[in-house]
């Protein structure tokens, strides 16, 4: 579904990601976890080119990307992604922030669109909020909104990006309780995320970067129980998992 | 000093009528220089913070040319450059002046309101599978005019009062007919006077008709 191979970003001077290789399967939630720093934000946003990687390749359903001939808005409507801050239109509703895609992109007419949006706040427990402002809504709503929109554009993966975050603790569970849902009905999903038990209840695969580098691929068990890695040990005790 | 007063009330009451059609070249200069400003100063805006080396640079040189030399001299230079080119009434070279003028600062105020934006808008639109031009002008664009509305309602102001300067030209406005009115009347102080509350009571409207149009913005939203 989505392959990195040799990948290398950096900004500046800074070297970021150090050549990642990476294979994302139809069906998969991929967690990616690793201190701050360690890279697994820019190698989300390398794989919708919202970053852009200096050496290096990407292939989306088996084909290969070029950043300069490919229409790059084209490939990002097949993978969507999800915000730690929300990044929710707040000039439009909630219901005009669904449709605003689909409707600008896909040219989808506005009846449909609008029936499609309900449809997905129905989903996410939002169907009353859908004629409100974003300013309106709690952090927890804003990200499933937020999710909501995502889904819209029908995409065949989603990129989350440290999606809970920004949230007060007792909003956490509702958004990944929607995340949850989305993994069950076969969604492809890589989550960058500090949610440890949402990392070992859900992901197939996790994977940990260090430095700019994957040192560990492995399904949760092997993760958080069998791990021979001394960094991932490291990791794991800090977060207090172990 | 009351006889001064009742000087001023008598030059007010004569001129009125005369000031009153002043006050409305003023307006429609204003306007025009206005929706002038308004379109280079987006356009330019752009520009500015276009990737193209061209454009920016193109821009940058327009911005610096105008706001490095005064209105006055841009008035006469234009208006005696345009109408050796084209037949131009002196109103129209002081209101194409004045909006050329202004561009140059509704493009600094648009440059620092889109980029006062924030940047998870422009990702979050791009991520949609929005283009570069879908993401300006539907998610960009409308929150930057938000931003830049106070102050463009400054520059609105400054744009009434610099009208004044195109009476070098010939235009009878206020400004230009108060000083004629000065001169046959000897008496400058109450005509100057006089046309001066003319000048502030059009600020007053005017920032009292932006006010309501920032609190309709402002409800529900932001």
């Amino acid at each position: 579904m989505i392959k990195t191979e040799n990948l290398h970003k950096k900004f500046g001077k800074l070297e970021v990601l150090k050549g990642i290789d990476l294979n994302i399967h139809p069906g998969e939630v991929v967690v990616l976890v690793g201190v701050s720093g360690s890279g697994k934000s820019t190698l989300l946003r390398c794989l919708n080119f919202l970053e852009k990687a200096q050496e290096g390749n990407i292939y989306i359903d088996g084909r290969k990307i070029d950043r300069k001939k490919d229409n790059l808005p084209k490939v990002r409507e097949e993978v969507g992604m999800v915000f730690q801050h929300f990044n929710l239109f707040p000039h439009k509703t909630v219901l005009e922030n669904i449709i605003e895609a689909p409707m600008i992109v896909k040219k989808m007419d506005k009846p449909k669109a609008e029936q499609l949006a309900r449809e997905l706040l129905a989903k996410v427990g939002l169907s009353d909020k859908a004629d409100v402002y974003p300013n309106k809504l709690s952090g927890g709503q804003k990200q499933r909104v937020a999710i909501a929109r995502a889904l819209a554009m029908e995409p065949k993966a989603l990129l989350f990006d440290e999606p809970t975050s920004a949230l007060d603790p007792e909003l956490v569970g509702e958004v990944l309780q929607v995340m949850q849902d989305l993994a069950n009905e076969g969604m492809t999903m890589v989550v960058v995320t500090h949610e440890m038990k949402f990392a070992r209840e859900v992901a197939s695969r996790i994977i940990m970067l260090d430095e700019g580098r994957i040192i560990e691929n492995a399904d949760p068990d092997t993760f958080f129980n069998h791990s021979s890695n001394e960094r991932t040990r490291q990791f794991l005790e800090m977060v207090n998992v172990k | 000093m009351p006889e001064t007063l009742v000087t001023i009330y008598e030059v007010f009451m004569r001129t009125y009528e005369g000031f009153l059609k002043a006050a409305l070249v003023t307006l429609k200069i204003t306007a025009i220089a206005l929706v002038i400003g308004i379109v280079l100063g987006i356009v330019f805006a752009l520009m500015r913070i276009s990737k193209s080396k061209i454009l920016s640079t193109i821009a940058n040189i327009y911005i610096s040319v105008i706001r490095g030399t005064p209105l006055i001299v841009q008035i006469m230079f234009l208006y005696y450059g345009i109408t050796s080119i084209i037949v131009l009434s002196n109103f129209w070279a002081g209101a194409i002046a004045l909006g050329v003028h202004n561009g140059a600062y509704i493009a600094e105020i648009f440059r620092g309101a889109i980029q006062g934006v924030d940047r998870g808008q422009r990702e979050a639109s791009l991520a949609l599978g929005m283009n570069k031009n879908q993401t300006m002008r539907r998610i960009i664009f409308p929150q930057a005019l938000r931003i830049a509305i106070p102050p463009l309602g400054n520059q609105f102001i400054i744009t009434l009062k610099d009208s004044s300067l195109v009476y070098v030209i010939g235009v009878t406005e206020l400004f230009g007919l108060a000083n004629r009115e000065a001169a046959s009347s000897f008496l400058p102080f109450e005509t100057f006077m006089v046309v001066g509350l003319y000048y502030l009571v059009l600020v007053l409207i005017f920032t009292g008709l932006l006010r309501l149009y920032e609190n309709k913005l402002n409800v529900d939203k932001l």
